[in-house]
């Protein structure tokens, strides 16, 4: 009896050993479930038959939800998505006319994460915390690479965004160029330093200037940037914190106009003189076209540049307007003078506080940002979304896409570890105005100190109009994080 | 006697009934929006604060000591003062061309008027792609004449960027003045002139004695509708220039529109707007009170 019961015991024991493994394995299948998986699951419970309303960037990104991402997601939840086309300069602006009108038809938003203060403190989006954490998302956050993540992410220290576009600006040069044995004796017994990817803002004038001499009667000018001024916006603030200069001084006051300020207006106006004629009204495109042909030999870009610099547009009808490469194969890739470059713009996904499917609309945004779908979305070679999580750099399916692809990542990695913030504060758009102003008025011919100091004083009546205790508070958060200034 | 009261006061006060539900319609639409509007003028609200909490004058005040908002009204007077005689004199004189009959006036008259059918933003982008330093035939025409390469910023050059901006608009709206001068040159007594050309009057003579003042009323309403419309002047200039450089060529209605829709400082936005309505009305009373000397 005691050895049947000691072995009825021991069975016992082996069957609950048995049930206790099984259960674990099988949580372990659920936590080692995909945060992709674990958001179409959920969404198949609470969406199907529903549609999730997304505002996306009218153009090419929005191609992303419209032909990829968002059949996928109705394939495996029954869930559709309508996607609400807005230009980028009207997004922040329908945005909170829709909040304000309170209707609901919104349920996902693309924001840029420079508007995030502003969004937040109108109560616009939706602080995701408690879903983060239903559908066990913070793992997956943590893989975005750092500049992004720890600056794109929160604001007051609540998340309200999954940053979901790794814009940064590259510094894209002709290799083909830089390696001329005549060029490089020349440049090098002129200026005593050998020709290479320029680390200072002098030596890229220097390179430039020095190129366009040479190289301009065979239709090639040193370099050429877009430079209406909300692309040169970005420039700018990258360029002025490269130098050393500073936004505001301790009492909130606007320096922008500092000598710091006047130099970096200065040279980019005299920059000019060696860029294409005209180039004063280039714009991403005529700068793109520009660079494709071969007419110049540096730029600095986002980083749709280089692939389609390599020719990567795949058979994509809606890249066809993209003029035909004449220089794959011959493009380098490396961080702008300085080597912190802006992450101007980018986007973040956030949830609409006034929508009517919250949940649903969360859950979308977790599975688009989720390593598995986000890694084939940064693929796609017409959606203009960029690398921005940390298995993006090193997916080998990416390394694989054209001949330097992987020289492309590294750059693209280093700019995620450097990366400088856009400046971010309540009513930043009224900064940023006062900026794109004063950058019209350079092209036009006027002083740039008289320009910056009206800047200055613009900035310093937008701060006392909002209140200067409240925006040097936000201005300090901004300022304390890791990419607001360069250490 | 009480009866006949009641029928009376019916049958004298039937047409208000009638002509009240269009009245109240009207008040509805017409005057409602303009209470609000000076509701809202009166209050704080802007993009992060949206309290109705009353704030008295207080963005009135601001309005004097804003000199964007001033620089605007003037930007908008100059190309009014600018456009309006242009469009008034070419569209005239286009008139009096095609006042006798020609081969194919139907059909030129038909082209003419083209640019009106446009939209204004299209009409815009339309001169953008013509003033485009690169593939531009302006510049391209400039350099053919100057025998070499010419680029002009047409729309950063302060120099150029008000020629620019009174070119599209007159190339848009000059056909609309024609279309109006024309109907009223036709109408214009014929006994009248042919007794003039008898009396062996000059051609100027005429014009001005006899088919000025028969026009006069018809060229009224027309430079009162165009300068209105002038004065709320946004597409072309937001196709072109946007306002810029800086704030050179920023009208009254492109200032609030970043005031209203890009910056939302809705209840300051409501006190420029109220100041432009009182503007345009006092503007109107006064040509409509020409019109009514020129009868």
């Amino acid at each position: 009896m005691k050895n049947r019961f000691t072995g009825v015991r021991r069975a016992g024991w082996h069957v609950g050993a048995l049930f206790a493994v099984l259960t674990l394995a099988c949580i372990g299948v659920a936590h080692a479930q995909s945060a992709a998986k674990t958001a179409a699951d959920a969404a198949k419970k609470i969406c199907a038959g529903k549609t999730i309303t997304i505002v996306w960037e009218a153009g090419l990104q929005s191609l992303d939800p419209l032909n990829f991402s968002g059949p996928l997601w109705e394939k495996e939840t029954g869930c559709k998505v309508k996607v609400v086309e807005v230009p980028t300069a009207e997004m922040f602006t329908k945005i909170m006319q829709e909040y304000r009108a309170g209707t609901g038809s919104y349920d996902a938003l693309n924001v840029i994460p420079a508007w995030m203060p502003d969004l937040v403190q109108a109560g616009a989006l939706e602080q995701l915390d408690k879903y983060v954490d239903k559908y066990g998302f913070r793992a997956e956050l943590q893989k975005i690479a750092p500049t992004y993540r720890d600056n794109q992410m929160t604001v007051n220290g609540k998340i309200y965004g999954f940053p979901d576009d790794g814009d940064v600006f590259l510094f894209y040069y002709r290799k083909d160029i830089f390696a001329r044995d005549d060029l490089k004796k020349e440049f090098q017994a002129k200026y005593n330093y050998p020709l290479a990817v320029p680390k200072t803002w002098k030596q890229f004038d220097e390179i430039g200037s020095f190129l366009t001499e040479k190289l301009k009667k065979d239709g090639t000018y040193g370099a050429s940037f877009f430079r209406e001024p909300p692309y040169t916006m970005y420039m700018f603030q990258e360029r002025f914190r490269v130098e050393g200069g500073k936004f505001f001084d301790a009492n909130m006051k606007a320096t922008v106009n500092s000598p710091i300020g006047v130099k970096v207006f200065t040279e980019m106006r005299n920059e000019n003189r060696f860029m294409p004629p005209g180039v004063e009204k280039f714009g991403f495109v005529e700068n793109l076209a520009t660079f494709l042909k071969g007419e110049s030999a540096m730029t600095i870009s986002w980083p749709p540049y280089g692939r389609f610099a390599a020719g990567y547009l795949g058979s994509e009808k809606a890249l066809e307007w993209v003029p035909k490469s004449t220089v794959a194969g011959k493009v380098g890739y490396a961080l702008p003078p300085g080597g912190h470059p802006q992450l101007a713009a980018g986007f973040a996904l956030s949830v609409a506080s006034s929508s009517k499917n919250k949940e649903a609309a969360y859950l979308f945004i977790q599975w688009l940002n989720s390593e598995e779908i986000s890694t084939k979305r940064v693929q796609l070679p017409y959606t203009l979304r960029d690398p921005f999580r940390d298995s993006h750099f090193t997916d080998p399916v990416y390394l694989g896409l054209w001949p330097d692809a992987k020289d492309y990542l590294a750059a693209l990695k280093a700019g995620s570890q450097t990366g400088l913030l856009d400046l971010s504060l309540i009513q930043t758009d009224k900064y940023e105005e006062a900026l794109r102003q004063g950058i019209s008025r350079l092209w036009a011919g006027e002083d740039p100190k008289k320009i910056l100091d009206d800047v200055a004083k613009q900035w310093d009546d937008t701060t006392a109009k909002i209140g200067l205790e409240k925006q040097k508070a936000v201005y300090n958060a901004w300022a304390a994080k890791s990419g607001a200034y360069p250490k | 006697m009480a009866s006949v009261g009641l029928g009376s006061f019916r049958e004298s006060n039937f047409k208000y009934l009638l002509v009240g539900p269009a009245i109240f319609v009207l008040l509805l639409v017409g005057v409602f929006p303009l209470i609000y509007l000076l509701l809202v003028s009166f209050q704080g609200i802007t993009m992060t604060e949206t309290s109705t909490d009353f704030v008295g004058a207080e963005n009135y005040r601001q309005l004097f000591d804003d000199p964007r908002l001033w620089q605007a009204l003037l930007h908008t007077v100059v190309l009014t003062a600018i456009a309006l005689p242009l469009e008034l004199v070419l569209g005239l004189a286009m008139a009096q061309l095609f006042l006798d009959r020609l081969p194919g006036r139907a059909i030129f008259i038909a082209l003419l008027v083209l640019p009106v059918v446009v939209s204004p933003i299209v009409s815009g982008a339309t001169w953008s792609l013509m003033f485009n330093h690169r593939f531009g035939p302006l510049n391209q025409i400039i350099g053919w004449i100057m025998g070499k390469e010419t680029i002009l910023l047409w729309t950063i050059n302060p120099n150029l960027v008000y020629p620019a901006i009174v070119a599209a608009e007159v190339w848009q709206w000059t056909p609309f003045m024609f279309l109006l001068l024309l109907a009223a040159l036709g109408n214009v007594d014929r006994s009248q002139l042919e007794a003039a050309a008898i009396d062996g009057a000059s051609w100027w003579r005429t014009f001005f004695r006899i088919v000025l003042p028969a026009i006069a009323p018809v060229m009224s309403i027309a430079i009162l509708i165009r300068g209105l419309d002038l004065f709320r002047l946004f597409d072309i200039v937001w196709a072109l220039t946007q306002g810029g450089p800086g704030t050179l060529t920023e009208t009254i209605s492109i200032f609030t529109y970043i005031k209203g829709f890009r910056q939302f400082e809705t209840s300051y936005t409501a006190a420029v707007a109220l100041l432009v309505v009182i503007l345009l009305s006092a503007l109107v009373m006064l040509l409509l009170r020409r019109v009514e000397l020129a009868r």
